[in-house]
């Protein structure tokens, strides 16, 4: 006779100072609770801006699951707005990994055809630590990234325990984002970071006339008022 | 019904509350239907009829006049009819903005000088939709929604009818009145919601009618001599500055000196949760009319000025600061710029967020790291909100004055006051340093 054990157990989610009991598995991602907690308390407003809390204070990690998050059963949690998801949390960013940015941008690109490149760190961190630079084809209007690099892409992504934080390219004039860039961000997270540097990246390596944008959790694109609302240069 | 409607506000009026109650209007938006208009959720406050009754006894306290005199402006701030049935008592300590040798006259005065239509009769035939009764005085009513009001120093309560010990009012000091009060204008507030069609009926749970409920800001020690906080600076003459104020000139024997900065006036959005505010100073500077209602225990200098770094070029914050201001950057600039200690609360719908920050520890950047550019637009608010978040405010600075500040633990509070009968309605939580802290505080920069 085999005896299944019994993994569930609740937790508690205070919203608005109602607490309402929900049950998990420990497998189970956090992100999966967030979502039942916002529909048991039927929540329609804003609710992309709504994190979990701990009672010391700290955001359970979402990208985790309930397990090595330490979710204990029981526990209390406080669902509430989260500044940092509404306006997305800084990334930090090597010097160097901007000036090795404009440098494959330009080579690539040679004054002529627009390029991209994604800027990549260790998951769970907002540290932008390396980049890649896809196999694309590319031209004065755009650029294709290959398929099967980006499924290699993204194994090697996962296996090294990496996300890409940001994607970067070119545009021939002026830096904005097209609908094209709108529509077809690699990564679709809210607080995914873009930025559309122009003139083919021929002119200083810096952000000061780069489009940086963040994606919301409506799926619209804002753009930052300045460059220090998305990143910190270390 | 014909009591009702003779008594009701005028059209012309409704228009005037309609721009007076908008914030209250859009707060209630996050749960009414979407086919009510404006006009009819205004006038479910204005129709709302609160009758308050006390006797001499609880009212010859400063508690229990503290108590009365924070519920009826509260509950004009949401437009509500005010009812007293109180004896004529002398005031026995001022209670800005009302003035006058006798409580119940100031009260009567006070008709119609915030939200336009909004009135405070004491007419025998007055019909009230809910009864709140405070202290200890017995009456014979069987009224199904009416509450008992009852506290100590730091500790107020609200008990219907037959629930738990009802105490008479007799305290000096004034915060569990405070709190009492606050804790009845949320059920009134309520009150009305349930009149209201929801969008989700399961948002029924967060409107339903508290049977007790009570807080307590917990005791510290009160010296007979009196309490200097010194030189403090206010930052944001709007809804919690205005009620920590509010909070802090009803403390008995406290001095105080400083500044407020803002370059704001007031408008008549302001008028549904500014405590030191009347309709009559709609178009003055907020920082004029705090420092005219401020009296002699507060002595603020008013600075029409939005605070900014260049104000200060020649002087420096003080040693205590008050920062009441929604901007999340100008909070940053304040706690790179201040000496010493700093309080900030705020509010957002209907929770508020309160927390003290002394050097070294983590500060108001860590526990409010990022600019939150959607706070530019209207706030959505309410009168016992903003008063919540002034209050616990005005409780840190004096704990912080007499040396007896909250512990690490308690360093934020979250509160949403809807329920307060509900285990969890307030949360007092530690702030953990921030990594990406914008202020890059030493607490931070440790990690």
């Amino acid at each position: 006779m085999s005896v299944i054990a019994e993994k569930k157990f609740a937790v508690e989610i205070v919203y608005n100072g109602v607490t309402k009991p929900i049950q998990v598995q420990p497998e189970e991602q956090v992100t999966a609770l967030l979502h039942q907690a916002i529909a048991v308390f039927g929540i329609t407003q804003n609710a992309h801006l709504l994190s979990l809390f701990r009672q010391d204070g700290t955001v359970v990690p979402e990208n985790e699951s309930i397990e090595r998050a330490g979710l204990k059963p029981d526990e209390v949690l406080l669902l509430r707005p989260n500044a940092v998801k509404g306006g997305g949390e800084l990334l930090r960013l090597s010097k160097h990994i901007l000036r090795a940015t404009f440098q494959t941008l330009r080579e690539c690109g040679r004054g002529e055809c627009e390029c991209t490149v994604y800027w990549i760190g260790p998951a769970g961190k907002n540290l932008v630590d390396g980049f890649e630079h896809p196999l694309h084809k590319r031209s004065p209007f755009g650029y294709e990234v290959d398929d099967g690099w980006l499924t290699e892409f993204w194994k090697r992504l996962g296996a090294s325990k990496r996300s890409i934080k940001v994607q970067v390219h070119t545009h021939p004039g002026e830096a904005f984002h097209s609908t094209t860039d709108d529509q077809w961000p690699i990564v679709s997270q809210a607080g995914f970071v873009s930025i559309v540097i122009p003139d083919f990246a021929e002119g200083e390596p810096s952000l000061h006339n780069a489009w940086v944008g963040r994606l919301q959790g409506d799926g619209k694109w804002q753009r930052v008022a300045s460059v220090a609302q998305a990143l910190v240069l270390a | 019904m014909a009591a009702r409607s003779i008594r009701g506000p005028s059209p012309r009026s409704r228009m005037s509350a309609l721009q007076q109650l908008n914030r209250t209007i859009l707060l209630c938006r996050d749960y009414v239907a979407e086919t009510l208009s404006d006009e009819e959720i205004c006038r479910c406050f204005q129709s709302l009829q609160v009758l308050c009754v006390s006797d001499v006894s609880n009212m010859s306290s400063h508690s229990g006049q503290t108590a009365l005199v924070t519920l009826v402006s509260l509950l004009s701030r949401m437009g509500m009819q005010v009812g007293i049935r109180v004896p004529d008592v002398p005031m026995l300590s001022p209670q800005p903005p009302l003035s006058g040798p006798s409580l119940s006259k100031a009260l009567l005065a006070s008709s119609e000088t915030t939200v336009a239509g909004t009135t405070v009769c004491c007419d025998p035939d007055f019909k009230p939709d809910l009864i709140f009764v405070l202290g200890n005085m017995k009456i014979d009513s069987v009224h199904p929604a009416s509450w008992r009001l009852t506290g100590s120093d730091w500790y107020g309560a609200l008990a219907m009818k037959g629930i738990g010990h009802s105490q008479p009012w007799t305290a000096q000091w004034p915060v569990g009145s405070m709190v009492s009060a606050v804790l009845a204008a949320n059920e009134a507030f309520k009150f009305v919601m349930r009149r209201l069609p929801l969008r989700n009926p399961g948002d029924q749970v967060f409107f339903e009618p508290s049977r007790s409920c009570n807080w307590n800001f917990d005791p510290v020690h009160l010296f007979e001599q009196g309490v200097d906080f010194g030189q403090v600076d206010v930052i944001s003459g709007g809804a919690i500055s205005q009620a920590c104020l509010y909070a802090l000139m009803r403390f008995p024997n406290i001095q105080m000196r400083g500044r407020v900065f803002d370059d704001d006036l007031t408008s008549a959005s302001n008028l549904n949760r500014n405590m030191l505010t009347l309709a009559t100073d709609v178009g003055s500077s907020k920082v004029q009319v705090i420092a005219q209602r401020s009296g002699p225990k507060l002595q603020l200098v008013p600075i029409g000025n939005r605070f900014s770094g260049q104000n200060l070029k020649l002087d420096r914050l003080a040693p205590r600061v008050l920062v009441g201001v929604d901007d999340i950057p100008s909070r940053w600039d304040v706690q790179r710029r201040a000496p010493g200690w700093i309080a900030v609360s705020g509010t957002s719908h209907f929770s508020v967020s309160s927390s003290a920050h002394s050097p070294g520890g983590p500060c108001c950047g860590c526990l409010h790291p990022v600019d939150d550019p959607a706070g530019a637009n209207p706030i959505p608010t309410v009168s016992f909100v903003s008063f919540w978040a002034g209050l616990a405010m005005a409780v840190r600075l004096f704990r912080e004055a007499v040396a007896s500040p909250y512990s690490s633990g308690r360093q934020h509070l979250w509160l949403t006051p809807l329920r307060m009968d509900q285990p969890h309605a307030a949360m007092w939580l530690p702030v953990p340093r921030h990594r990406n802290c914008p202020v890059q505080c030493f607490a931070s920069r440790e990690l």
